[in-house]
């Protein structure tokens, strides 16, 4: 294993792994290791060196950090100007039984997002700019450091959800947002699947701008009859009154507040840590919920951001019918949590149609034409 | 500006290639002369060029179609919208074929269950939120252009508005983007899900001016219209005390639907222009938008007032619906208010931080004495995008020069204290030389890279965003003649 601590050490790394064709696997906090198609013993390059936070401005709404600056310190840091991170990073270490750091590259390389992405947005709507080093074993910039910026190609949104495929990261530059004073959870008990998305749904298109909208089965939740619809709302204290009381209007329903907020093991999958069978999250419309989770017909599963995530844990062998009920509905089949042979088999999203195909591999060789970060991974 | 040289051996085989594209869009070809003359601009209208031919493809089919005799052919393809780009973006080629989305104006779904609407890239933004807004809902972005421009040139400029700060930009707003690739491959990036199970391209290609394929068809977030919105006009006695003010509000935790700053040259070039109220003798005024439901708009009014009296400003509120338009109507107006002071004027847009503004104020005053031309001053405060608007009289000899020249310091200027050259009116023709202020070789080799990716024959858009070694003058901008602003209906802002 080699390390990194400064840019000028990744970019001397990448050049010696160019030279040599040598491909490498690129580790930070180290908890996504085990996410997407296995990379099997390939050198590794530790960048958790590069860590911490660089210039936090919040009176810009931006804060530049380090890569592997790790999630729990922005938050923190952050939270001292009442300020968070402008999208909402899931920490899938609990899942993925991990005891590593999750990172701030670790979240947006993975496009991790929890709940509050149905209101803010993934990674790639809040990362303005980076600096990275290239396939080349070149040091370059792309996006900026201001919140408006349409110079040049968006090169951020690519970094998001790339899987450490296209560049080593050296520094980020994000959008932060001011952190709401209060949060409510409203719980419609006992509302049967059909009729809880519904509800979510209906919060969904208001103007309520809700945090967070899951629906959980009995399975998943005690004492919520035959499911429950979970609603965030967040505001200052008299707005958030007026919002739990809007809610209400709109659903016509009695609902309970809850104390403690189950969002964050909700969209971190940490739900499913203990369950056995290899986690996804089916990605779809909304509306498709119902009918989508319907056909899964699997005991243990959840519905985020409105029913746009299906979680599931399911036996290894339900990996192609899982993939075609995504597919037929136009979504995506994300293989988050299975063993090195189902990951191998079944990689991290459905193979793409052929010319989109291509065009993802010729993006790829763009930055890395020799294809040494991360190979195959995504 | 220079262009890359028109290839002559292309313009001899016009005849041809016009035969071959009415093949395949028999009711679409454009090659008259006086059809042709229509299409020769947009909105950077200080340049003209007539385009080999022009073609109005009605479908995807044929928009494939096109562009595969094209790759085959081995011709340049100029995509347009609506022609309201401010930086050249659509501005033909001698050598080139102009391909026209207009015509692919359907909204093909609404699906509020969703909270989206599918469109064909021709439908204007403002028909997308008409479309929806019976039923209380909206389209979040807003252009100045908005009741011309189309969503296909949004997409290709990721476009902006007043509501960016809350809201975000295009790329923000997007669900999914169907699109033709150079050669004429058809691909679907995302869709109501908003998943693409690979690389984020269809983050990559909104903002991409044209230059990696052409939009067919675009699935748009739809949102629900706040319950209430408020504004509020704050007055200062000083450039600073109101940049101060700003910093304050967002420090604050207040997130304005939009935030509004001009200086005193603007606002009384407005105030004599359209009589919106501006309140006489400030230095600087802002315009703030709350929106939300009512206690969440109430809380942000009254944090917003608090600070503003802290700053050493004074607030007054519109009281109703007619002062908040016409509050609006004046900012809105700035740029033809700006027309009537002088018979031209470039307007810059370049973005800052926030902080940067007083410094950037006091430079450009500087840089005005130093080029001895005019200036004043309109700014997206709330996301720190400037738009300086430099006045000048392209009669008197060298002052259109001077102009440029004013134009090009500025927007170094943007860039020397870590902002950008633009914010959202894109890089275009207009920029394009610029672009090595901002970034460095590796970088533009690193995009230059990517565009290679769509497009290995390099035939999108020749021309624009990059610099090209033979090219070496600065200039550009939205050129306006006798306060003649191309598509004078517009507002722009």
């Amino acid at each position: 294993m080699s390390k990194a601590d400064s840019p000028a050490q990744v970019v001397e790394f990448v050049r010696a792994a160019r030279a040599g064709k040598a491909p490498f696997e690129i580790v930070a906090g180290g908890t996504r290791r085990n996410v997407g198609a296995p990379l099997r013993d390939l050198p590794l390059l530790d960048v958790s060196g590069l860590s911490g936070i660089l210039k936090y401005e919040p009176e810009e709404l931006i804060v530049t950090a380090q890569p592997a600056t790790p999630l729990a310190e922005i938050a923190s840091v952050l939270a001292e100007k009442n300020q968070r991170l402008g999208f909402d990073p899931a920490d899938w270490s609990k899942l993925l039984k991990s005891n590593g750091v999750a990172t701030l590259a670790g979240a947006a390389s993975c496009d991790a997002s929890g709940s509050g992405r149905l209101r803010h947005g993934g990674p790639r709507d809040s990362l303005l700019g980076f600096q990275a080093v290239n396939g080349l074993g070149e040091s370059f910039r792309g996006g900026s450091k201001v919140v408006k910026n349409v110079t040049g190609f968006d090169l951020p949104k690519l970094m998001c959800g790339a899987y450490g495929t296209l560049s080593v990261l050296t520094e980020m530059t994000f959008r932060v947002y001011p952190k709401p004073q209060y949060a409510a959870i409203l719980c419609l008990a006992d509302v049967t699947v059909e009729d809880g998305f519904a509800a979510l749904r209906r919060i969904a298109r208001s103007a309520l701008e809700p945090a967070g909208l899951a629906y959980l089965p009995a399975r998943m939740m005690a004492e919520v009859g035959q499911g429950a619809a979970l609603i965030k709302l967040e505001g200052a204290r008299e707005p958030l009154e007026q919002k739990i009381a809007l809610a209400h209007g709109l659903l016509g329903q009695a609902m309970q507040r809850i104390e403690e907020d189950p969002f964050p093991a909700i969209g971190s999958g940490e739900k499913f840590s203990d369950l056995t069978g290899d986690v996804w999250r089916v990605m779809i419309a909304p509306s498709d919920a119902p009918r989508v989770v319907k056909e899964l017909n699997l005991s243990h599963w959840l519905g985020d951001w409105a029913g746009g995530v299906i979680w599931l844990a399911a036996a290894p062998s339900e990996a192609a019918r899982i993939r075609k009920i995504a597919a037929d509905a136009k979504g995506q089949a994300m293989l988050l949590r299975a063993s090195v042979e189902s990951r191998a088999l079944h990689g991290l999203f459905a193979p793409q149609p052929p010319a989109l195909a291509a065009l993802n591999r010729a993006v790829k060789a763009a930055f890395d034409p020799l294809s040494l970060f991360n190979p195959g991974r995504l | 500006m220079l262009l890359p040289p028109t290839d002559s051996k292309i313009v001899a085989r016009r005849a041809e290639i016009v035969a071959a594209l009415r093949e395949i869009v028999p009711d679409g070809v454009v090659a008259d002369p006086s059809g042709l003359a229509t299409f020769d601009t947009d909105a950077l209208s200080a340049y003209h060029q007539m385009p080999l031919v022009c073609v109005l493809p009605s479908n995807r089919e044929q928009v494939s179609a096109i562009l595969k005799f094209a790759g085959a052919e081995g011709v340049p393809i100029v995509p347009r919208g609506a022609g309201t780009s401010l930086s050249g973006g659509a501005l033909p080629r001698e050598d080139g074929i102009l391909i026209g989305m207009g015509r692919m104006k359907r909204i093909l779904e609404i699906d509020y269950e969703n909270g989206c609407v599918v469109v064909e890239p021709g439908v204007t933004n403002l028909n997308i939120t008409k479309a929806v807004e019976a039923n209380g809902f909206y389209y979040a972005p807003d252009p100045s252009s908005q009741i011309a421009c189309t969503i296909g040139g949004n997409v290709a400029e990721n476009s902006g508005g007043l509501h960016c700060l809350k809201y975000g930009l295009t790329t923000n707003n997007l669900l999914g983007v169907t699109m033709v690739l150079p050669g004429g491959e058809i691909v679907t990036l995302g869709g109501k899900s908003g998943a693409q199970g690979g690389l984020d391209l269809m983050g990559l290609v909104t903002g991409s001016e044209g230059l990696l394929g052409v939009v067919v068809e675009v699935v748009v977030k739809i949102l629900r219209k706040a319950p209430v919105t408020r504004t509020l006009l704050a007055s200062f006695d000083s450039v600073p005390a109101a940049g101060a003010c700003v910093a304050a509000i967002i420090a604050d935790g207040v997130v304005p639907a939009a935030m509004e700053f001009m200086d005193r040259p603007a606002a009384e070039a407005i105030e004599s222009y359209n009589q919106p109220g501006y309140p006489a003798g400030a230095e600087a005024i802002l315009i703030i938008d709350a929106d939300g439901v009512e206690a969440d708009v109430s809380h942000a009014v009254s944090r917003v007032i608090d600070i503003v009296a802290k700053c050493g400003g004074k607030t007054v509120e519109a009281t109703d619906e007619k002062q908040r338009a016409r509050i609006w109507s004046g900012r809105k107006a700035a740029f033809a208010a700006m027309g009537k002071l002088a018979p031209d004027m470039i307007c810059m847009d370049g973005s800052i931080p926030r902080h940067a503004l007083p410094s950037v104020l006091e430079e450009m005053a500087k840089l005005s004495q130093k080029h001895g031309l005019g200036f004043c001053n309109v700014f997206h405060a709330g996301d720190g995008n400037l738009h300086p608007l430099i006045i000048f009289d392209t009669m008197k000899p060298g002052e259109f020069e001077r102009a440029e020249a004013f134009g090009a310091d500025i927007l170094r200027l943007c860039v020397k204290v870590g902002g950008v050259l633009s914010g959202e009116h894109g890089v275009g023709i207009e920029k394009r030389d610029l672009m090595t202020e901002q970034f460095t070789e590796s970088d533009l080799e690193q995009q230059h890279r990517v565009k290679c990716a769509f497009d290995s024959q390099g035939l999108f858009n020749p021309g624009k965003v990059f610099p090209t070694l033979s090219a070496c003058v600065e200039q550009g901008h939205i050129h306006v003649h006798g306060a003649q602003l191309p598509h004078p209906h517009l507002p722009r802002f």
